[in-house]
């Protein structure tokens, strides 16, 4: 994985010019799903020289837009699928059930200036339609991820399940490093001495979207 | 501990006592980042600070009480005084000398007009509370409500059902004891088994004081004493005993079924119209029973509680307990390190709340032991950090999805109250606010109340 930062510019260019073009041609027509308020979580593990720790949040915002007539259909060939994602969850709401530590990672995470954590999607490959049309779809997919105002690429894979007609859970997995997002592991001391956190995390989520009935409209803000 | 230990030897137990300790607190989850003042060489410094944003506070009412819970907000980091509120101008002033920031105000209804104020702490004579407390919710402000929540079960009920449907705002009771931490790391230990079967609790108050205050005034001297009062009084097992049966439910794991009480006055014989002397027996299923007392007459032994099991007794006293086995008891181990201490013809074993803290405060010879902090400081200190998230919980949800969606931001409320900092909320306090005004009136009957279950349901 590696940092891009020189990049960012460059990329927002490109995306206002290709949002420009979809605005025009096809915004009417995308499909679009949006964060369901519940049944979505974004869970962080890392370790530490003590034991593992878990962090969790119930907020995925934000929403996922497939490109005119799509349908996730059993009958589906493997390939490139025109599709945006952008979702944030708060760093305020990711909690341990201890608020010391809840406090030293909004502080490591810069959450005052950063409050939240982002996730563009750049590219979905459909790797594998499922038989049934409850079976899991299952992607390849690429994108950017900002943690601490720091934005770096991911590619991870992701299961979408169709949980109703017009209700998806996407689910996957990343591993980053804190130190790749400018984030200093905490190291505290204890009583006995002091510990220190992992570099590694993992971020699991399962996020829970609907499909609405009004026309979609482009994302706001295309950064 | 022995006198003659080598100091070889008393390192290797204080690092074992620690060590157990450290063990279990990581097993009851959570691992406790802070900010580290000395990084060692090599390791990243990292000053993380574990303090959360401010909360701006009031107060509404000053009297000793409210002045106590003053002094205990000046020692937060995050909680600053906006507003102080009293009727009385002697006690708004002296509230100030702990507040000098705050503004004064004679009406609450100021205080709840005021935009920067976001939490409000009732601490005025319960009966009291009903019309602050509502108003206080309906401004959009979250409320610490003094425990008993109320003086009647019909006042009581206004206010947990007006709290249960304020769902944008934290509500406490101030039954302080929950957020313990001497107490909540009792209550792990009583549910990990370790005290047995239980068998039967008994808690005392012993004080030799009238509970009567003076004034210049008639007037304000009749307001002043509406602990004496019938009409106005939940009396001792109202005012006291509602937090060592706050306790007792928590540790008991349930709610009493009936009460019986009895009570005089034996000594104060002034003309009020409240017992001096209370005596109270609270059922609880299986055969449990809580036996409580409390006088104004004699001090006897002060305060305590002891819960019975069939394999030890634990004793809680002055914010410390002790563990006295039986000699047929299984070996839990651990004890054989622990702190002993002689309490007549019985050894006590002690059981305190992070120890690991308490060895360090002994090695580095001063800074008092963690346990030693006053419960209110903790429930304050609750109270600061629930408003907080819950706040910040509302917020994020706004920002993302229809606030006005009632269910899903309920539910999403939910999820941040199991991850809240232990308090009891309007659940808790209305149900052990009901068991006290019906104990109360057991004790100025004199006679045995059964508890009927809808008493206790918010429905």
């Amino acid at each position: 994985m590696k940092s891009y930062r020189s990049h960012i510019i460059g990329n927002i260019f490109v995306t206002l010019l290709l949002s420009v073009f979809v605005r025009v041609n096809t915004a009417e027509t995308w499909v679009t799903y949006f964060a369901a308020p519940n049944g979505s979580k974004v869970k962080v593990e890392g370790t530490s020289t003590l034991h593992d720790w878990i962090m969790e949040s119930q907020i995925i915002g934000g929403k996922l837009e497939f490109e005119s007539g799509f349908q996730l259909d059993p009958s589906l060939k493997p390939g490139k699928i025109i599709a945006r994602v952008q979702v944030n969850t708060p760093v305020r709401s990711l909690k341990s059930s201890k608020d010391s530590m809840d406090q030293v990672m909004q502080q490591a995470m810069k959450q005052d200036k950063f409050p939240k954590i982002e996730y563009r999607l750049t590219e979905l490959v459909l790797k594998e339609a499922p038989k049934a049309p409850e079976g899991p779809y299952l992607f390849d997919s690429k994108g950017e991820l900002t943690i601490a105002g720091t934005t770096n690429k991911i590619a991870m894979p992701v299961t979408i399940l169709r949980v109703s007609p017009t209700r998806l859970k996407v689910s996957g997995a990343t591993n980053v490093k804190m130190t790749e997002y400018g984030v200093t592991p905490p190291a505290p001391k204890i009583a006995l001495g002091a510990i220190k956190t992992g570099d590694d995390i993992k971020i699991l989520f399962d996020w829970v979207a609907v499909q609405r009935s009004e026309t979609a409209k482009a994302p706001e803000k295309t950064q | 501990m022995n006198k003659n230990t080598n100091q070889a030897d008393l390192n290797r137990r204080e690092f074992l006592k620690g060590s157990s300790f450290s063990s279990l607190m990581a097993l009851m989850g959570g691992i406790a980042i802070q900010a580290d003042d000395k990084p060692k060489a090599g390791d990243a410094p990292t000053n993380y600070k574990t303090t959360g944003a401010p909360v701006k506070c009031a107060l509404i009412g000053c009297g000793a009480w409210g002045r106590e819970i003053l002094k205990t907000l000046a020692i937060l980091p995050n909680a600053p005084m906006v507003a102080v509120c009293d009727t009385y101008g002697v006690s708004l002033r002296r509230a100030k000398g702990s507040a000098p920031q705050a503004e004064s105000h004679e009406d609450y209804r100021k205080v709840l007009e005021k935009k920067d104020v976001q939490a409000v702490i009732v601490a005025t004579p319960t009966h009291l509370h009903r019309e602050i407390v509502l108003a206080a919710l309906q401004a959009g402000k979250h409320v610490y409500c003094e425990a008993p929540l109320a003086a009647s079960v019909e006042d009581a009920r206004a206010i947990a059902t007006a709290a249960r449907a304020s769902l944008k705002v934290h509500f406490q009771s101030g039954l302080q004891m929950r957020s313990d931490p001497q107490r909540q790391f009792l209550l792990q230990f009583i549910r990990s088994g370790a005290m047995g079967k239980t068998i039967k609790a008994r808690a005392q108050w012993h004080r030799k004081q009238s509970w009567r205050y003076t004034s210049a005034s008639a007037e304000r001297e009749k307001d002043l004493n509406w602990r004496l009062q019938k009409s106005t009084s939940p009396g001792l097992i109202g005012e006291v005993g509602v937090h060592h049966l706050d306790t007792a439910c928590s540790f008991i794991n349930t709610l009493p079924i009936s009460v019986t009480g009895f009570g005089g006055i034996m000594r104060w014989n002034d003309g009020r119209e409240v017992p001096d002397t209370i005596q109270a027996v609270f059922e609880f299923p299986e055969g449990i029973r809580l036996s409580y007392e409390a006088t104004l007459a004699n001090s006897f032994d002060a305060d305590y509680e002891v819960y019975y099991g069939t394999d030890s007794a634990i004793m809680v006293r002055d914010n410390k307990a002790w563990m006295f086995k039986e000699v047929d008891a299984p070996l839990l181990g651990w004890e054989v390190y622990a702190q002993k201490d002689a309490f007549y013809k019985e050894t006590g074993i002690a059981l305190i709340a992070d120890a690991t803290k308490s060895v360090k405060a002994a090695s580095s010879g001063g800074e008092e032991a963690a346990y030693a902090e006053a419960p209110l400081r903790h429930a304050l200190q609750s109270f600061i950090v629930n408003s907080n998230a819950h706040s910040s919980g509302v917020e994020d949800f706004s920002a993302n999805f229809d606030v006005n969606d009632a269910a899903a931001l309920k539910e999403y409320l939910e999820s941040i109250n199991k991850v809240k900092q232990p308090h009891a909320g309007y659940k808790e306090g209305y149900e052990t606010t009901v068991a006290v005004l019906k104990a109360n009136e057991a004790i100025l009957k004199g006679q045995k109340i059964e508890f009927r279950k809808e008493w206790f349901s918010l429905k």
